[in-house]
């Protein structure tokens, strides 16, 4: 999964290479292990490297390039490790032409073969390195370089944006099948990105493309066509984030900020949808849905978690659930007909896994909701429903307050699909932002965290509704941290894991009053017993302080909304022990934002 | 220097690293700039004046409790951008200006972030400026416990915090333009008691012999001293016109108004509120973020803060509360005036009818003796009657 921008304009040249590193810059948390820029005049140059953007940055000759169209990538390796010559752009060989791609080209061994015996000659062990060479064979046998893309296009299978410049062309051509691409229309240029940060301190005006279309911007304009290549008229839509969104505001961690913008968050995805004096929640944008026979989710992740918590608040209300992860969905095996409603969390909705468990589940008949981040992301567009969480760019990698907003989504939706709620609900549920707030005002949290930052492995259990939570705050801990760390749900602590609790590998246990405190309690004891310390997180300290270590408080709630609240203080904790280790809080080794390949 | 550099691209360095210690038990969460007035922080309006009056850049010193300011405003605060600088130990004035001296280049304004002043004051002290700092000035009857300057033709004399004797001192509005050179000054003069103050740096520029010019405006400023202040701040806002214009009755989309109930002007009644049936609510109400008023409660001349809940058939007159406060059903805040102790000091006949720190929850039925204040977090039975100073984290019983 990777990021990528184009850019053409009427605009100075210098600014060029500017537009191309800002975009950049705002994409890397799609993946960072390599970045480069291509820039087309009469020649092409290419410059890239490995390792972060500030690495590319030192790479790039002093005086500011110039050019007409440029290209830019940052890449999260599929093919081939990070290196320079893996990074893209990639070229022909003879350097007139230079693709940037993003997803994975399946057949690209087989099209190797067939330019290598034409006498092509291939430097890096990426699939993308086979487009440029195919674009500079088309432009061999006669083409002009809008059609040799098309043609070079044409050969490939699998799932891509690519984006190519050819020398002498004032133009950047690009296309996508099953991975985003956007055109931004500025004041006095065209850019291409594989989401809308990238430019979007340029310009709010957007066209989300098509799977199948293809686009070419010059100076003078921008051509959409399908792919007979007949034009087609696409609406432009404004986009209404803040592109300054993306600064971290003072904070020393996007992590940080995301997490104290919960509360925040919360309002924003609770704005107008509980209705007090009605006791019942109007979400308006699935107007239409009815309650379905049987629920299944599709995700992957935390959001996977967020649907496993989403799922016992939809069966508390009699409706037949159950939660897949999107890569395991096969809907050959799985019972799904027309009254089936298959619900995909994703929080960037670009989810390759989740867009084809969703697809998927398209194809058989079944209805389908989209419950994501991103206005005009793939999983919106692909399908019947879209519930939108409104919880604002998330810029780490961990994800953290798109997790309580989805949480406070799927507990609405709940209530909306079975159409049964109560005033103590909806009061409950407006009681959060502040309750959130209150943990962020009083948590001390980083002083457990500080405690215990040599442990050699961390345990999370819960029971359940706090049970999705004990995996979450596993997999926060192992993603940031890179320590061992596992979850689970807290009957099954003696049908194994009890044997790797040591007195160095501390207990997280999810304790809230409307859980089976008592049996809580004797989990609590069972590793207690093997002198390991327990860190609880309750609402109802008087009845674990005896057996605990320590207790990180929560307010008292609804009990079905414990386990949104017992997650903040998890991820402080993983956010300091990663802060005490100095790790890459915001871009953890070998993972990414938003994956797009499966 | 011309008036265009004054007017574009000057940088504004926002003071707003205090706890504002005068104003606990509402700071215990948050630093004063982020308490309400008429429904926003009061940093918020302090932020509107410095946009109107043409400011492109502001550098914000935060230091207690930041987070709560930096998560509000984020980025940029309409299309300006924001610089958070980080005080760790509020050390005064003069060191909180020195802590932004590295963001900010040649020329620029200094406004303290928990005194809201109309943008006139700002633009008038720019455009004045035309020396090695500029001080805005006020005509006020008294200037007890602020600033006071005197002045010689514009220039400045002497320049002190909380004059000691009668001569007839200029209210300093907290407001000024400074050269690089003031930078030195600050840094020069002595430190008192540890701290750095920036009137005492002004001071040793005019010892220096360097020119303080002292510019006398008019405009709205106002700026609270004491918790129950935050209700006069409010009122002062609706009544100059300064919030919604002449709209007196703001009530947001979002909010929800049983049509049996009565809203009575001036009010502000922020997003995702709720006024069940028969609720009274104002005049000089101002209802933060998703309030709730029960059935049949009236609410008076009050500010209430976000998330903050009004049970059905409570009275709430006066009253200043912090965020998500929990007033239970059929409890009585009668209004003011009352006696406030604060530590050894007893204020006599306040307007105020009670104030309720972040979080407190009355279990409903409570009987709130004029000038009560509760600490964060406090919890009081029901059918109690309380009065004078309750302490933040315990259980109060009748």
């Amino acid at each position: 999964m990777c990021g990528i921008i184009g850019y053409t304009g009427a605009g100075r040249d210098e600014e060029l290479s500017e537009i191309l590193l800002n975009g950049l810059s705002s994409l890397e948390y799609r993946g960072y292990d390599s970045a480069g820029v291509a820039i087309a005049n009469s020649t092409v140059s290419v410059y890239k490297s490995e390792g972060e953007l500030s690495e590319l940055e030192r790479k790039l000759p002093p005086n500011t390039l110039e050019g007409f169209a440029g290209i830019g990538h940052t890449r999260w390796s599929t093919h081939g490790p990070p290196s320079d010559t893996n990074a893209h752009p990639h070229t022909g060989c003879d350097r007139r032409v230079a693709v940037v791609h993003n997803g994975i080209i399946e057949n690209y061994e087989e099209l190797r073969k067939e330019l290598e015996a034409n006498d092509h000659e291939f430097e890096s062990e990426t699939d993308t390195e086979v487009v440029p060479h195919l674009i500079e064979e088309a432009i061999t046998q006669g083409s002009t370089p809008e059609t040799a893309f098309r043609q070079a296009v044409h050969r490939l299978e699998g799932s891509y944006a690519v984006s190519a410049v050819v020398s002498g062309h004032d133009a950047v051509f690009a296309t996508r099948n099953q991975s985003p691409l956007v055109l931004g229309i500025g004041d006095d240029g065209y850019f291409l990105a594989s989401d809308v940060p990238a430019f979007l301190e340029y310009t709010d005006d957007v066209v989300y493309l098509e799977d199948g279309q293809y686009v070419s911007i010059t100076r003078s304009g921008v051509e959409i066509t399908d792919e007979q290549g007949t034009l087609v008229d696409m609406p432009v839509e404004t986009v209404e984030w803040d592109a300054a969104d993306a600064g971290k505001s003072g904070y020393d961690h996007y992590m940080l900020k995301e997490i104290n913008e919960q509360p925040h968050a919360l309002r924003e995805c609770l704005r107008g949808r509980p209705r007090e004096l009605e006791a019942s929640i109007a979400i308006d944008e699935l107007e239409g849905l009815k309650q379905p026979e049987r629920v299944h989710f599709v995700s992957c992740g935390t959001s996977y978690h967020a649907s496993r918590y989403g799922a016992k608040l939809f069966r508390e209300q009699g409706i037949q659930t159950t939660t897949f992860l999107a890569s395991e969905y096969d809907v050959d095996s799985i019972p799904i007909d027309e009254e089936t409603l298959v619900v995909g969390v994703t929080q960037s909705g670009e989810t390759a896994d989740t867009l084809r468990a969703l697809r998927a589940a398209n194809s058989v008949g079944a209805e389908t909701l989209a419950v994501t981040n991103v206005v005009g992301c793939s999983a919106a567009r692909e399908t019947d429903y879209v519930m939108y969480i409104r919880a604002g760019p998330e810029i780490g990698v961990a994800a953290t307050k798109t997790f309580a907003s989805q949480q406070v989504a799927l507990a609405m939706l709940s209530r909306d699909l079975s159409g049964r709620c109560s005033s103590a609900f909806i009061e409950a549920l407006r009681a959060l932002p502040d309750q959130v707030q209150s943990i962020l005002d009083t948590s001390h949290a980083a002083a457990v965290a500080d405690e215990y930052v040599d442990a050699d492995a961390y345990f999370f259990i819960g029971r359940g509704f706090d049970a999705p939570v004990a995996l979450e705050g596993a997999l926060k801990m192992k993603e940031i941290t890179y320590k061992h760390a596992e979850g689970f749900p807290a009957g099954e602590l003696k049908h194994g894991p009890l044997a790797l609790v040591t007195e160095r590998t501390p207990v997280f246990a999810m304790i809230s009053g409307n859980s089976n405190i008592e049996r809580m309690v004797g989990n609590v004891r069972e590793v207690e017993s093997r002198g390991a310390p327990v860190v609880a997180v309750t609402d109802v300290p008087g009845r674990i302080e005896n057996h605990a270590d320590h207790v990180l408080e929560i307010p008292e709630t609804h009990g079905l909304f414990a386990p949104i609240l017992a997650n903040i203080q998890l991820q402080l904790v993983s956010y300091w022990v990663a802060n005490r280790l100095g790790r890459s809080i915001d871009k953890p080794r070998n993972l990414a934002k938003s994956v797009t390949v499966e | 220097m011309s008036k265009e550099t004054h007017m574009n691209g000057t940088a504004a360095i926002v003071l707003a690293a205090g706890e504002g210690n005068r104003l606990h038990p509402l700071t215990k969460n948050r630093p004063k700039p982020m308490l309400p007035a008429a429904a926003k922080p009061i940093l918020e309006h302090v932020f509107d004046q410095l946009v109107d009056a043409g400011i492109t850049e502001i550098v914000v010193v935060v230091g207690y409790k930041r987070e709560r300011i930096q998560s509000h405003f984020g980025p940029t605060y309409r299309d300006v951008p924001l610089t958070y600088v980080t005080q760790d130990k509020q050390l005064g004035t003069g060191h909180a200006v020195l802590a932004a001296e590295a963001a900010v280049d040649g020329t620029c304004l200094v406004v303290n972030g928990d005194q809201i002043a109309a943008s006139q004051i700002i633009r008038d002290t720019l455009e004045a400026h035309d020396a090695d700092a500029t001080v805005a000035l006020l005509q006020r009857s008294s200037v007890d416990g602020y600033g006071g300057v005197l002045v010689d033709e514009e220039r400045v004399t002497t320049i002190v915090e909380d004059p000691p004797d009668d001569r007839e001192y200029l209210l300093n509005a907290g407001i000024y333009v400074l050269e690089p050179v003031a930078f030195d000054a600050i840094r020069a003069a002595e430190p008192r008691a540890g701290e750095r103050l920036l009137v005492d740096g002004l001071s040793k520029l005019v010892e220096w012999g360097d020119i303080v010019r002292g510019t006398v405006s008019e405009g709205l400023w106002v700026d609270a001293t004491y918790p129950w202040d935050l209700l006069d701040v409010s009122f002062e806002l609706f009544d100059t016109g300064f919030i919604g214009g002449q709209s007196m009755r703001n009530v947001h989309e979002t909010a929800t108004v049983h049509e049996s109930a009565v809203i009575r002007e001036p009010i502000i009644i922020d997003r995702d509120c709720v006024i069940e049936p028969g609720a009274v609510v104002g005049p000089n109400v101002c209802l933060g973020e998703n309030t709730t008023v029960g059935s049949n409660a009236v609410v008076e001349r009050s500010v209430v803060d976000t998330d903050t809940r009004i049970g059905a058939s409570a009275t709430v007159i006066e009253c200043v509360t912090g965020t998500g406060v929990r007033i239970g059903r059929g409890s009585t805040i009668p209004g003011g005036p009352g006696d406030v102790r604060v530590a050894d000091r007893v204020f006599e006949n306040e307007t105020l009818g009670a104030l309720l720190a972040d979080r407190v929850h009355d279990c409903g039925g409570v009987t709130y003796v004029p000038g009560t204040l509760v600490g964060p977090r406090t919890e009081i039975q029901a059918g109690t009657t309380v009065r004078g100073t309750l302490e933040a984290e315990t259980e109060v019983r009748s």
